[in-house]
């Protein structure tokens, strides 16, 4: 058998083991240790490089910036921010048509841009959020529906754990996808309250009214979410001037949501365990996947696979739009099964280089940018998509005797804006990448 | 003594992750420190010496030290749509099958990692800056290791509990 057979047959092995509960990380490790063994015909190499792969990969300056956005991401919900934000939105669209579906949009949107994971913010905003709709008479299906949805928003405005984790494996420059996935995630935003406005009018009973809230309560409102602009702006400020470094600004991030949180006694020795706690369990989740991706992608060098896969693709002559296209939906199956963060990790070292050798128009670091988004956001359709879109069965377990068919039923209008901003980011490569033309 | 076991492991684990948190938060001052330093250098302040290599040390010893009690909750991604096709009989037994890989491939990484500590010693490699000798790093690093061998040990002691009961109620 020579390498690259080794490197295909690799792919059922790992999904069997994947599909038989193994956890994902480690299935990667397994099958990149067996695999390297294969390859190389003894243990040695393996055996050596593991005496430090581990500490390399843990130690790694731009990874550490992960379990900093966590904790920022933890801190801003202990520092009551969730609460203000909704406030703020709801009073002032709250009283329209759906509007306090909208609102919880629009929060999620701006809690998105203090907290770089999805399930943090679906939960974050699903606890702050869900009673409000349910006494303002929105449907079970709407309510959690919307808020599954709005939760992606977390990753996918700026900051975002899986754009740091794309970048890293991409070599693509940290501050210039962050500024590159801000209009899309700002379209997303946008995508999702137009959808809660034809909701309702096909639906009218799905939400109920709200009465107007007075001006003065609304400036009120909105001048008690500055510490959110002022966390945000300096985070993705501070890293686009260079004044410090991604790393630097997630430990600025969590300083600032940490002392928000301190000062709204959200933080007291409690609090911080649970916190740690709570990071502890993200992050361990994430580097075990990290640190599998590590040894197999290692593995699969070896085996050539990612070299001639890329190879193979542009000595056929098929159209660019194609491949890409094909790669997309790819993404979008195993979405309804695997989490975003796997995919990248396990996806991108072979896909990549077959997108950087296609020709899209666009110079190569425009391309990697642009492909960069362009996943992110079809990965993230998966946390969305039933049966085991994660995002569905945080919002719906928060949600007191919500029956899950319904957050099914009510997820899927944003599934459907999802989709169809997927075809216009990826038909208009422009509208990610205006941004950063503007401002590098 | 199954109760006493997961009793101590889920106490040790769970000072082992707050210890790492802690190591977190304190890198988080240390940033601050060390930006408001650089900013301030017109007043004779700067940078705190060596702080990129204490953040990776840092970060890697949280992470090292989160491992085990995530595991111990059940914290690792896996892919659970299928196991409804499986039956109480077979998921029993994957469970076990999946406890004995994990504890084989964890105790292969706590193996080498400590041979990867013997040696930084044996070569007295330091860090950059701070000329602090790297096995110190590798030897905080790798009680999150052993720890994590013990969860994955009782896991598989869980699921060997768990065996009787699965095949006893099919039959």
């Amino acid at each position: 058998m020579d390498n690259l057979t080794i490197g295909i047959l690799s792919f059922p092995v790992l999904l069997a083991l994947i599909f038989l509960r193994v956890p994902i990380g480690l299935a990667m490790l397994t099958c990149g240790i067996g695999g390297m063994w294969l390859v190389l015909g003894r243990w040695t190499p393996i055996l050596a490089q593991l005496k430090q792969l581990p500490y390399d990969t843990f130690s790694s300056y731009s990874l550490s910036i992960v379990p900093l956005f966590l904790l920022m991401g933890q801190f801003a919900t202990r520092g009551g921010l969730s609460t203000a934000l909704f406030r703020a939105a709801e009073s002032w669209i709250g009283h329209r048509k759906g509007g306090v579906a909208m609102a919880a949009v629009g929060a999620c949107a701006g809690f998105g841009a203090i907290c770089g994971s999805s399930l943090a913010t679906a939960a974050t905003m699903g606890q702050v959020a869900l009673p409000e709709l349910k006494r303002c008479g929105y449907s079970d299906a709407l309510a959690t529906g919307c808020l599954a949805a709005g939760g992606t928003l977390g990753i996918l405005i700026p900051p975002s754990i899986v754009l740091v984790i794309y970048a890293i494996l991409a070599e693509q420059n940290i501050a210039k996808l962050f500024v590159a996935a801000f209009i899309p995630g700002i379209l997303a935003a946008l995508g999702y309250m137009a959808a809660i406005a034809i909701y309702v009018r096909l639906r009218p009973g799905s939400a109920g009214a709200r009465e107007p809230s007075p001006m003065a309560e609304r400036w009120q409102a909105l001048v008690a979410v500055w510490p959110v602009l002022l966390i945000f702006v300096v985070v993705i400020g501070g890293i686009y001037a260079g004044i410090f470094t991604p790393t630097e600004a997630a430990a600025i991030g969590a300083a600032g949501t940490g002392l928000v949180a301190l000062a709204n006694g959200g933080l007291d020795w409690q609090g911080l365990k649970e916190a740690i706690l709570a990071t502890a369990t993200s992050t361990a989740m994430i580097f075990l996947i990290v640190l599998g991706a590590a040894v197999y992608n290692s593995f699969l060098g070896f085996s050539r696979l990612p070299q001639e896969t890329a190879g193979w693709v542009t000595v056929q002559g098929f159209s660019p739009w194609a491949v890409l296209a094909l790669i997309l939906l790819c993404y979008l199956v195993f979405g309804c099964i695997m989490d975003s963060l796997s995919m990248i990790l396990l996806t991108i070292p072979i896909f990549f280089p077959v997108v950087a050798a296609l020709d899209f128009g666009i110079g190569a670091e425009e391309t990697a940018l642009w492909f960069g988004i362009v996943v992110l956001v079809t990965v993230e359709v998966g946390l969305i998509t039933p049966p085991v879109g994660m995002n569905l069965f945080v919002v719906n377990s928060m949600a007191d005797g919500a029956p899950m068919q319904a957050t099914w039923r009510g997820v899927l209008p944003f599934v459907a804006t999802d989709l169809a901003r997927i075809v216009l980011l990826t038909a208009f490569p422009a509208i990610s990448l205006v941004a950063v033309r503007a401002l590098f | 003594m199954y109760d006493a076991t997961g009793a101590v492991l889920h106490r040790l684990s769970r000072l082992l992750a707050l210890a790492g948190g802690l190591v977190l938060v304190a890198l988080i001052a240390l940033t601050a420190t060390s930006i408001a330093g650089r900013g301030l250098i017109a007043f004779g302040l700067d940078a705190v010496p060596g702080d990129f290599e204490l953040v990776e040390a840092g970060a890697a010893f949280a992470v090292f030290s989160f491992m085990p009690w995530c595991q111990l909750n059940r914290g690792h991604m896996t892919v659970d749509i299928f196991a409804g096709l499986f039956g109480r009989r077979l998921n029993a037994a994957i469970d076990l099958a999946s406890a004995l890989l994990l504890t084989a491939v964890t105790g292969l990484l706590a193996w080498r990692h400590m041979l990867g500590m013997l040696d930084r010693r044996a070569y007295e490699e330091v860090s950059f800056i701070l000329q602090l000798p790297l096995w110190w790093f590798y030897a905080a690093s790798l009680a999150g290791l052993v720890l994590f061998v013990a969860t994955s040990l009782f896991s598989v002691w869980q699921a060997a509990r768990a065996l009787p009961a699965a095949f006893g109620a099919a039959r």
